[in-house]
């Protein structure tokens, strides 16, 4: 009786029907799962990581202070600072030059997270394809660009900042100890 | 002057089956992809033209510029003349499909809906459907190529053993109709589609599709080009225009084998109701010819490839045998029938 059954369906292709009626379902159910990419971008998720940029303060002075912990936190050393002392402000610091290497970065975010005055975040720019590698090493002021792109809505400089500065420019006006003269 | 006209007429014939031949190949490839990718969720090709209309012109332009390259080694003589031993007897099959009723008539001059009808039309296709295997087999070894040289003997080794069961399978719609011409045998069909040989002869209309997807090198049976063991098989080592004749070839012959398939058992131009021959002839024709290569087209994407041992046991213990039983069946009615 089974094996009459088998025979049946055998004959009558029974298996292959069902795959028939498998692949015209699809045919109408007309649903898409690819994109056309270049016309339409998905939605990325917020934690998305793409290229690191520098942020900026409402007041438009770049929050980076030179510290280089992003350096050291970089898995993949891409990152390069140059700290140096501000002129205008004494024991204030910056970064004078600072090199992302985007070729060689692997978008973890540690640089992110190590910051300590959130000057870093990760874009949602991923459309980095160029035909000269040197536009992907990006310095401070590429990665400021971008930042502003990304990220129009900037902090608050911390206010308490502001009479720092008047009291470090008192200071140095009476000869403030750090000062450097000709001290080794 | 008056012969003159008639050999006007019927290149004017031949030129106007050929571009449209052609056309419906190009458009092919486009419905196929489409298919294909609507059966798999996706969009097939979108960016050339309003949904990809024009995809089949930009693929035969890049294949037309391509460069030529013949590989060191190759036997340079058959390794050219192959494609055209592959595309001719493809294409040349069309000449005698009717593809329509009624002829028209011009003054003292006739131009009728098919290129020609002799009286052994289907013998003929036949015999140049066959004539194609030896330029897949040519191509394969003359290219110096193993995957090549496998592509060929797998496909004169395929076309062997499905070629039996095919001849065989339209023995039936030829005894039952008593003749060979494609002609008479639309028309032995007429009447409503009871008439029609699929519903007397069905084991063979089954047997014929298979041997023509087996003939066509269609998957699942497409082992002679199986990219995913012998890269593309027969027509690896060739590139630019040779390579499109032979995917031409590929694809006028799938619309030949509809044809034929449309003509012996589907009755051709016929309407399925005698009410609904308002319609013109070659809307039925063609719908019929559509219906099949949608139909081919439906079971690639369903089906995957059979292995080379399992083809060949079907093609020599199940498909040999059951044309042989369904002539000798079909002879014996016909031959009671013909007694009362």
């Amino acid at each position: 009786m089974k094996n009459g059954m088998n025979l049946i369906k055998t004959v009558f292709f029974s298996e292959i029907l069902k795959g028939l009626y498998l692949t015209f379902k699809h045919l109408l159910a007309q649903r898409v799962i690819t994109e056309q990419y270049p016309r339409e971008k998905r939605v990325l998720p917020d934690g998305y990581r793409g290229v690191i940029v520098h942020l900026r303060y409402d007041d438009n002075t770049e929050k980076c202070v030179g510290c280089a912990l992003c350096e050291a936190a970089c898995p993949s050393h891409c990152i390069t600072v140059e700290s140096a002392e501000r002129e205008d402000i004494p024991q204030k610091r910056y970064a004078k030059r600072y090199i992302l290497d985007v070729t060689k970065c692997v978008f973890c975010g540690f640089c992110v997270q190590a910051c300590p005055v959130d000057a870093l975040a990760s874009s949602k720019e991923y459309e980095m394809a160029t035909t000269d590698k040197r536009d992907l090493i990006m310095d401070k002021e590429a990665m400021l660009k971008l930042g502003d792109q990304y990220f129009p809505v900037r902090a608050k400089r911390p206010k308490h900042s502001q009479d720092r500065y008047d009291f470090f420019k008192t200071m140095k006006q009476t000869e403030f100890p750090t000062v450097k003269k000709g001290a080794a | 002057m008056d012969l003159a006209i008639r050999i006007g007429i019927v290149l004017a014939e031949i030129a106007a089956v050929l571009g449209v031949v052609l056309t419906h190949v190009a458009y092919l490839t486009y419905m196929e992809r489409k298919i294909l990718s609507d059966m798999q969720d996706r969009l097939g090709p979108m960016e050339v033209g309003p949904h990809g209309l024009l995809q089949p012109l930009a693929d035969g332009l890049k294949l037309f510029f391509k460069e030529d390259i013949i590989p060191t080694g190759a036997n340079k003589i058959i390794f050219s003349a192959a494609p055209i031993l592959v595309l001719i007897p493809a294409l040349i099959g069309f000449a005698v499909v009717p593809f329509g009723r009624d002829s028209l008539v011009i003054g003292e001059f006739e131009i009728t809906p098919y290129i020609t009808d002799i009286n052994v039309g289907i013998l003929y296709i036949l015999a140049f459907s066959s004539l194609g295997a030896y330029g897949v087999l040519l191509g394969g070894w003359a290219s110096n190529s193993k995957y090549s040289l496998l592509g060929g003997l797998r496909s004169a080794a395929q076309v062997i053993s499905y070629e039996l069961p095919l001849g065989l399978s339209l023995v039936g719609p030829i005894l039952l109709s008593g003749s060979l011409s494609m002609v008479t045998m639309t028309e032995a069909q007429g009447g409503g589609f009871w008439h029609w040989y699929v519903i007397t002869q069905p084991i063979a209309f089954v047997i014929y599709m298979i041997c023509a997807i087996a003939e066509t090198n269609r998957l699942p049976f497409d082992l002679p080009e199986a990219e995913s063991e012998l890269v593309a098989g027969f027509f690896t080592e060739y590139s630019g225009m040779r390579f499109s004749f032979f995917f031409l070839a590929e694809y006028a012959n799938m619309i030949l084998v509809s044809c034929i398939a449309v003509v012996a058992f589907l009755g051709g131009w016929q309407a399925p109701f005698s009410f609904m021959e308002f319609v013109p002839p070659i809307v039925w024709f063609l719908a019929k010819v559509y219906f099949l290569l949608f139909f081919y087209i439906w079971l690639r994407a369903t089906v995957p490839r059979l292995r080379f041992d399992q083809l060949m046991a079907f093609g020599w213990k199940v498909m040999l045998p059951l044309s042989l039983v369904n002539v000798l069946l079909t002879s014996i009615v016909k031959y009671f029938l013909n007694q009362m």
